[in-house]
């Protein structure tokens, strides 16, 4: 079969003339159809992936094209090199962050052996861009997987908290492994934590956002794991605008000192929430609220606190 | 061997940084017996940010300068204040691999036997020390054998 049969075979339509690219700095102009070719692989082009931060969802990211492999016929996800900085709003706080495909390339061949993590061939095009290969991961975000839930949380917390958290505890420690290479993950959010199909593993995604922090290098990861902690905890992590609107007896017994320490409308508080969560878990959240004098300075710290914590929980 | 007349300040690229060694001046001021070190721990830009590698050169030029140019003005603060030019030494230190300024800083003052460490304090508020972490916590912490000055 001959190449533009084979891309009409995988796009599933006719291809009026076949582009091939080995540059890919001009990523707008690359179309469904066009094929690249990097390292050792063609890869045909079928759309692009659209931005999945709240409120951002129907963003196309030009630059993270949805293609297969020719030879396989395995879907992949292409990142191409996209440099921008901006300011990342946290709470009140600006953040400046940039984009480094350089850094997603590292923790690529970093992680390339554990399971905790998405998979993927960093390449060089002839541009010199550094594209990244990624395999697509069969599932979904963790939040598409737990905010559809309909129990009650009396119910999520007798069958399913403790086994969360167990998995939980290995995608920390999987960030405590990036971080004990003097890397970090960027942007640690629910919906970057995916659920393998069958599996069930968690799995980090998307490590190019960068920071120029100096004095502590894996606070913005901290704080993100905090966010991941809170809302598998809480399935949900309350705000009080919620709270006000459904359960406003909640909303009396909560102090400024049960928020967020950054983004202070997000309750971290959750005993005070749902009181049947154990005091021990409870208190690891509570090193994230505004009441809390002494920050974790490390994945390990959380561990240690959490493990234990884990013994309290039935299942 | 730890002499507490060693005085170690830990200097940035900050305005305020100044402020330090202007509490320096104003309580050493005409002392002959202490020794001064102006301590700046440079951060080299990282080529994550800058994949361009002129516009890294630029900005690594840069800070350097800018921490050269406020080791020149803390000497001048300390010299006026009529400690002796002989007291008062500057130090350029490169951030040591995998730790952060406030420990390059205290193993400056373990290796080199200083008793008093000084540093400023920048108005961060609590979010932004859990987010971004803190100098004079760090120094705070690690401090064992010496004094530390928090000049805020």
């Amino acid at each position: 079969m001959d190449l533009k049969a084979r891309a009409e075979e995988l796009l599933g339509r006719p291809i009026a003339k076949l582009r091939r690219f080995t540059d890919t700095s001009e990523f707008m102009s690359l179309e469904p159809g066009d094929i690249l070719e990097l390292g050792n692989g063609l890869y045909l082009l079928k759309g692009v992936e659209y931005e999945g931060r709240f409120g951002l969802d129907d963003e196309p990211k030009h630059w993270v094209k949805r293609g297969v492999d020719m030879a396989t016929g395995e879907p992949k996800i292409i990142k191409l090199v996209f440099h921008e900085e901006f300011d990342l709003p946290i709470g009140a706080i600006k953040v400046r962050c940039y984009r480094s495909p350089a850094k997603e390339s590292r923790i690529l061949e970093l992680v390339k052996d554990r399971p905790q993590f998405m998979h993927g061939l960093a390449v060089v095009d002839s541009a010199g861009n550094q594209v990244r290969i990624l395999e697509r991961i069969q599932g979904h975000p963790l939040n598409q997987e737990l905010d559809p839930l309909k129990m009650t949380h009396q119910a999520y917390f007798e069958t399913m908290l403790k086994g969360l958290l167990v998995k939980l505890v290995e995608a920390f420690q999987a960030i405590a492994f990036l971080h004990a290479h003097q890397e970090r993950h960027g942007d640690i959010r629910r919906d970057h934590l995916f659920v393998e199909t069958g599996s069930g593993q968690f799995r980090w995604i998307d490590f190019d956002y960068n920071f120029e922090f100096r004095e502590s290098p894996y606070g913005l990861d901290l704080f993100g794991l905090g966010n991941v902690l809170c809302y598998v905890v809480g399935r949900g992590i309350p705000d009080l605008h919620d709270l006000k609107r459904n359960r406003p007896e909640v909303l009396e017994r909560l102090d400024t000192g049960d928020l967020s320490l950054v983004i202070p409308n997000r309750v971290f508080n959750l005993r005070k929430v749902y009181p049947h969560l154990p005091e021990r878990l409870n208190l690891v959240l509570m090193h994230f609220a505004a009441a809390s004098e002494v920050f974790y300075e490390s994945v390990e710290e959380i561990l240690a606190d959490l493990l234990p914590a884990l013994d309290d929980l039935p299942g | 061997m730890i002499l507490w007349n060693r005085i170690l300040v830990g200097l940035d690229d900050r305005p305020r940084s100044l402020n330090a060694v202007r509490y320096l001046a104003g309580v050493l001021g005409g002392s002959n017996t202490c020794k001064v070190c102006l301590l700046a721990v440079y951060v080299p830009p990282s080529a994550d940010m800058h994949p361009d590698p002129e516009r890294l050169e630029a900005h690594d030029s840069d800070r350097r300068v800018a921490l050269e140019m406020c080791l020149a003005d803390a000497h001048r603060l300390l010299v006026e204040a009529r400690l002796p030019a002989e007291n008062v030494s500057t130090e350029l230190l490169e951030i040591l691999p995998g730790k952060n300024v406030g420990s390059t800083i205290m193993e400056y003052q373990r290796n080199n036997g200083y008793g008093t460490v000084v540093v400023g304090r920048r108005n961060q508020s609590k979010a932004e020390e859990f987010l971004f972490g803190s100098v004079s916590n760090t120094v705070v912490h690690q401090a064992d054998d010496c004094c530390v000055w928090v000049v805020s």
